[in-house]
């Protein structure tokens, strides 16, 4: 009874909201904002949904004291005291900013710099020339890298009266063959999506329901 | 005492930590000792700068701060100009963001740019908050932006900021910024601009920017930054270099090194399999 009843949801706003696009008559308008405001009401109780999930996680982890469930309970930690600091003091000012600047910021920050030094490690170890498609890959990944810094500009030949630079090179692989590829891809993704949604407006796709 | 194959051997596995290092090096001495690189402003950018600078003095600029501390390396640079320059032409900003851990960079860099110029909160600027339904958020603001946030991130109510007093959609917004590190800029491009008709513009890490020239190419996307060059190029073209133009020294160097480390392992591979192959006749 549930699983049609969603399934009835499902079909009459899908429908609604597909429909609502063509008529901009007030009446219209204002149910498709009322859904909108109950959309991100139902967003924020996602939220809490997700901090629940969260502290049920970490704290089993302590509860059956597995190995490395003092991360849990930094975790924990961290997650009360930001809400603490967060409701007594506010956000604007005082520790919870004082602690978003000077630990949140830095640490998240330092985990994406790494990055950097694994790609130039990855890097080194993958372009190698094995074969026609790797050697074509290389080539094409060196000139854009090269492009998209200053010695990229500073490399060009005259040829035939045409110059001819790294920069510009990189340019147009950026602008003509990777807009190729990727507008093919966001095509059939298009596609892909359309499909998917008359799907479960009809009812045929019934996954995001889950099991019974 | 070196022969061609233990060379080769050497080239073609250089030991990760000493990568690593070279990095670290490559990337810290061009931001203790700023590099004076010359830049190339792309095409992109000037269409970025331009569309700012087309504004007029009133004119209302929407600023979707979306990204999180771990681009912000990248993509401060970015908000801070567009602040800076509209701050200087007079133009409000109305900022808000779709991503939770924003508000904290946001705040800190309005209050910056905006103490820089003399403007007054609720006047010149406001911050919207953050809004966790960013499809719904996006789409909402076309019909109400006050409806969408009824406070603003300190609790104002929207109603009572001045700055909102004539405005409440995208027909009153002139300019749409996403600055972004994900694929918000495609997703303002899909629900701002295709559904509203929303004028924008966007600032994208360099990972990110890829995704962004079809929809430049199409005019949806009127113009765009692309990673710390794109910051660089748009300070270059404020005459306010300041972060970007410094980090452009380090990328280049270390774009340079990587491709240096790539041509190292391949004479390294060559070199082994040469020595491979006359050790099998």
């Amino acid at each position: 009874m549930s699983r049609t009843a969603a399934i009835i949801i499902a079909f009459v706003l899908g429908l609604f909201m597909m429909i609502q696009f063509f008529i901009p008559h007030p009446a219209v308008t204002g149910i498709y904002n009322t859904l909108l405001d109950i959309k991100q009401i139902v967003l924020g109780c996602a939220f809490i949904l997700g901090v629940l999930s969260l502290i049920r996680f970490h704290a089993g982890r302590i509860r059956q004291k597995q190995a490395g469930g003092w991360y849990s309970s930094a975790a924990l930690l961290g997650l009360a005291v930001m809400v603490v600091m967060a409701l007594v003091w506010g956000t604007e000012d005082g520790p919870y900013r004082w602690m978003f600047n000077n630990v949140q910021a830095p640490m998240q920050a330092t985990m994406f710099s790494l990055l950097a030094f694994f790609v130039a490690s990855a890097a080194y170890r993958a372009f190698r020339v094995r074969n026609l498609d790797a050697s074509v890959l290389l080539a094409v990944g060196v000139v854009v890298m090269l492009g998209r810094v200053t010695l990229g500009t500073l490399l060009s030949w005259d040829i035939g009266g045409q110059t001819l630079s790294l920069a510009g090179a990189s340019e147009w692989i950026l602008h003509s063959v990777n807009v190729a590829a990727k507008r093919g891809i966001l095509i059939g993704v298009g596609l892909g999506m359309i499909a998917t949604a008359l799907r479960i407006i009809i009812g045929l796709e019934r996954t995001y329901l889950g099991r019974d | 005492m070196f022969s061609a194959q233990s060379i080769a051997e050497k080239l073609a596995a250089l030991d990760r930590r000493i990568i690593f290092l070279l990095v670290g090096i490559v990337v810290l001495i061009p931001l203790l000792v700023p590099l004076d690189l010359p830049v190339v402003v792309s095409r992109e950018t000037r269409d970025f700068h331009d569309e700012i600078e087309a504004l007029s003095d009133s004119a209302v600029l929407m600023l979707a701060i979306d990204y999180e501390p771990d681009t912000m390396a990248e993509l401060d640079p970015m908000t801070l100009g567009v602040l800076r320059h509209c701050f200087r032409k007079g133009v409000r900003v109305v900022a808000l963001s779709l991503y939770a851990g924003a508000p904290g960079i946001a705040q800190r860099l309005l209050e910056k740019a905006a103490g820089e110029y003399g403007r007054a909160y609720g006047e010149d600027y406001i911050y919207l908050g953050y809004n966790p339904d960013w499809s719904g958020t996006m789409l909402r603001l076309g019909e109400s932006i006050k409806a969408t946030y009824p406070k603003d991130q300190w609790g104002t109510p929207s109603v009572d900021l001045p700055l909102l007093k004539n405005v409440d959609s995208y027909d009153d917004v002139d300019l749409l910024v996403c600055i972004n590190g994900s694929k918000y800029a495609e997703f303002w491009a899909a629900y701002a601009q295709a559904r509203y008709g929303q004028r924008m513009v966007s600032g994208n890490t360099a990972v990110m920017s890829v995704f962004i020239y079809q929809y430049y190419n199409t005019g949806q996307i009127s113009g765009f930054l692309g990673g710390i060059r794109g910051a660089a190029e748009y300070e270059k073209m404020l005459g306010l270099p300041a972060d970007g133009t410094i980090a452009m020294g380090s990328q280049s160097c270390a774009h340079v090194l990587i491709v240096l480390l790539i041509i190292a392992g391949n004479v390294g591979y060559l070199l082994a399999r040469r020595a491979k192959r006359k050790g099998s006749i």
